[in-house]
This record gives structure tokens, sequence and C-alpha cells, in this order.
């Protein structure tokens, strides 16, 4: 156990030493490429200047990922009773993904404008459908001896969805989960670049125009560690939920 | 008494099992043997009310004289393996049967719960199945079969996942849990050592398409049933299930 959390840290730090030994050694200009402890140093300088634009990205995030998971949720439902109605919107969902953000973030602006609900549609567009898919996937999971089970003692297809496909699907939903978090707070960030009043996207844009590699480097620590604590948050209600014996938690 | 009659099972346009007819009586184990593809298995999906999308049949199942139609509560059904679920303790998978037909969670619990010592779990209701030694959770799938107060249990493969030695324990131990609370059981089975150690009667299967080809009583009583006295009756299984030709 503590191996597993000291050996990606050792290797952390060793690319961290790598890059300030570069930056020290070759003479790199801090305006191209700042050292680590350059960008510690603007983060700890300018924290009470970013602290509100992080909290800006992190409400976006936790707000448009909340609806994302509910939205999937009742699709998933619908659609696992719904064969039919599952092949036929499947391609769709799956185009939508192929749309880049790039277009549709400063579309989303121009139809939505400046307020939450372009960011809260990008980033419900963004983490919607792996959601979505673990959950359907997961549902079939389910092993067909359990189904037998329940439909001889006498179970519909409802009892059969809530008692069996239901908890089968919990560790793909989890692994889904998972994945759509860590794409949660980069989409709000795409979303503010292309157009904001607050926000790390739009701290970022305005750091780069400023040619402060430094601050831009500092929203992105910020940013992956609102992404972490969105997992570590996950992690904790995962394991809360967990129903099975102490380390075999289904999604252990 | 449950009697089967013309029963024909379709899969792609080809029959599957074809006219078969039997009869279980109230109490007493009978197993179904048969080479493998005869369609036992089907025959068991068929009382379950279980059979797959796919299969078609027709034919009409009776209880006592009285038509019924699959799944009924008469007849209740234990998958190959355990089918535990994971999720559940213990006593959650065994009152499953019970909430599923309906009765509240508490009333169900009460009555599983004097069960747990009669079944050898005594103290478990409240692990997992993946807690359980692979005996255990076959006793706790026994136990989740027969609180469902059903008259007719149908068994696919019950012992087919344990251990040599477990088997030999599992049969001995649903031996006594029979003698102690009779019922009318259909063991579905490839295993001839375990047809004839626990059967009263043993149906012999033939494939191309599935039918019932014979019916053998063990007349030895369960007490006398040493391998030198059982050694007769399974040669004659062994040969009417090779004298069937391969497909």
């Amino acid at each position: 156990m503590l191996m597993r959390v000291l050996t990606p840290l050792a290797v952390f730090a060793a690319l961290l030493a790598g890059w300030e030994a570069y930056c020290r050694l070759a003479g790199v200009s801090p305006l191209v490429l700042p050292p680590p402890s350059g960008v510690l140093r603007a983060l700890v300088q300018n924290r009470a200047e970013i602290a509100p634009h992080a909290q800006a990205t992190l409400s976006v995030a936790a707000l448009g990922f909340s609806l994302s998971v509910a939205f999937a949720f009742l699709t998933s439902v619908v659609l696992q009773a719904l064969p039919r109605a599952e092949r036929a919107l499947m391609p769709l969902f799956v185009a939508s993904q192929t749309v880049p953000l790039v277009a549709l973030a400063p579309l989303m602006i121009l139809w939505f404008g400046f307020g939450l609900l372009p960011k809260v549609l990008l980033v419900v567009l963004v983490t919607f459908l792996p959601m979505l898919i673990s959950l359907l996937s997961g549902y079939r999971q389910v092993p067909q001896a359990f189904v037998d089970l329940l439909q001889a003692m006498g179970a519909g297809r409802w009892t059969v969805f809530r008692r069996a496909r239901l908890p089968s699907a919990r560790p793909a939903f989890l692994a889904g989960l998972r994945i759509s978090a860590t794409y949660a707070i980069v989409a709000t960030i795409f979303a503010e670049y292309a157009g904001a009043r607050r926000g790390l996207g739009i701290y970022i844009l305005a750091a780069k125009n400023n040619f402060r590699a430094d601050l831009v480097l500092a929203a992105v620590v910020v940013s992956a560690g609102l992404t972490l604590a969105l997992l570590a948050l996950l992690h904790l209600a995962a394991r809360l939920t967990a129903r099975g014996p102490e380390g075999q938690a289904p999604d252990a | 008494m449950l009697e089967v009659q013309g029963l024909t099972i379709r899969a792609d346009g080809r029959d599957l099992v074809r006219d078969l007819a039997l009869r279980l009586p109230a109490q007493g184990i009978t197993a179904l043997i048969g080479p493998s593809g005869c369609g036992k298995t089907s025959v068991l999906k068929w009382l379950a009310g279980i059979l797959p999308q796919g299969l078609g049949a027709t034919g009409t199942l009776r209880l006592d004289g009285a038509p019924i139609a699959p799944p009924h509560r008469a007849l209740s059904y234990q998958p190959q393996g355990d089918a535990l679920f994971p999720w559940l303790t213990i006593a959650q998978n065994a009152a499953l049967g019970l909430t599923v037909a309906g009765l509240p969670r508490r009333a169900a619990h009460a009555r599983v719960a004097p069960l747990f010592a009669a079944f050898g779990l005594a103290g478990c209701e409240a692990l997992y199945p993946a807690q359980l030694s692979g005996g255990m959770r076959q006793r706790a799938a026994f136990l989740r079969t027969m609180v469902q107060d059903s008259r007719l249990v149908l068994l696919d493969e019950p012992f087919s996942a344990l251990d040599a030695v477990t088997r030999l324990r599992m049969q001995d131990w649903l031996r006594s849990r029979l003698q102690a609370a009779p019922r009318a059981v259909l063991l579905v089975t490839h295993d001839l050592h375990e047809a004839t150690g626990l059967a009263d009667r043993i149906l012999v299967m033939a494939a191309g398409p599935g039918r019932i080809r014979a019916e053998i009583p063990v007349p030895i009583p369960q007490d006398q049933r040493s391998e030198a006295a059982l050694a007769p009756l399974r040669e004659t299984l062994k040969t009417l299930l090779l004298e069937d030709p391969p497909r």
C-alpha cells in the first residue's frame, strides 16, 4: 500500500528535480520555461488572485459533472429498457463526442452568452458519454445465472434491473465516473478560455497574454489539484457506499 | 405430482427436445442425465420459466392434475454454481426469493433466520459470499432455494463447481436435509456417481432430438449405497449412455 503511494511520488519528484536542474544549468529564460520553484513562488504570491478563479472553475465543473451523472444515469435506465432506442441514439451520442471542443466552446458562448449555461453544457457534453457507456456495458455484465434466478422467482424486468443489473454495473460505473471526472475540470477550463468573466481558463488566457508562463503553470497546478481532489472525493464516496467485505469491495 | 406432457423445444427450426413426457412424484430425488446437448438443461429451464430467448417451446405442465404455467411458485430453481449476489449478505441472499415474491424484508429475514443453524451457517448471516468457503456458499444457495417452500426443487448441476471432497460432503448433507424436510427434487447432472448416490429414480435422456430413453429406479436404500452396491447400476447407465450414437 505504502509502495503504491511512494512509487508515483518518487517518479514525480525526480521529474521536478530534472526540470529544476535543466532550468538552472542550461540558463533557460524563466519567461519561456520557469523552474518548478518559480512556479511555486508565483502560485504562493498570487494565491489570493488565483483562488476566486479556481473557485469559479470548481463550481462550474461540479455543477456540470453532477448534472451529467444524473442525466447519464436516467438515460441509461431508459435505454437499457428500450434496446431499439439505444441502437437509434447511440451513434448520435458518439458523434457528439467527435465535435472538437475548440469549435464547440466558442459556439456555446455565441449561443448562450457568457453566463453559467454554456460552460455547464460543455461539461455535460464532454463527461456524459463515458458514464453512459460504462453504465450500459455494466448492466450487460450481470451473470446470466443471476437473471435466471430472479426470473424463476417470478421477478419482472424492473426487478431484475433493480436487484441484479444495477448492482452489477457498479464497478463499470465507478470507472466511467473516474474518467469523466478527469474531463470535467479540463472541459470547464476550455469553456472559460473561450469566454468567461472568471475562472482558471480566463486566468490562463490573461497570464499568457502578459507573457507570464509561471502564472500559466501555476494555474495548471491548481487545475491538476482540483482534478485530484475530485477523484479523491469519488474514491471516498465509493468506499463509503461499498457493500461487501472490507478490501473486497466490488470496486476495489 | 408434477406432470410434463408433449414438451417440444425448438431452436433455429430444429427440435432440441421432442414430445418429452415425465412425471415427478411428490417426494424424492429424480436425476435427469444424458449426453451433453441432449437438452436436459433446457427441460429444466422450461420448467423454471427461463428458457433463453430464441428457444420456443410447446407442452403442458400439470401440478396435481391442474395446468400451470412456469415460472410458478410451486417450483423453485437453483442455477449452476451458487449464484449468490456478491453485494448482498448471506441473510439477504437467503431471503431473496421471499423478498422478490413481495414479502417485506423484515418478515423475510424472520423466516430465514431460524434455518441458518440447520444449514450449517450459524453466525454467517451478516457475512458476504466472498467470505465463505465453496461448501458454505452452496449451502447458502440451498437455503435460498429451500426457504421458498416450493413443492418441487429444480437443481442444475448444483455441485459441479465444488472440489471432490466438498462435493461428497454436500451430497451427504443434501440427502439428510431432504430427509428432514422432504420434497420433490429434479436434479440435472452429468455425474453418474452423483446420480446413483443421490437419486431415487434416474431418467436417462437421449439426444437428437432430446427425449426420455429410460426410467431406472434406484431400489437400494440410501444407507446401503456403497460403491460395490451401486456399480452394476452405473454399468447399466453407462451402457445406455454409450449406446446413444454421437451426433
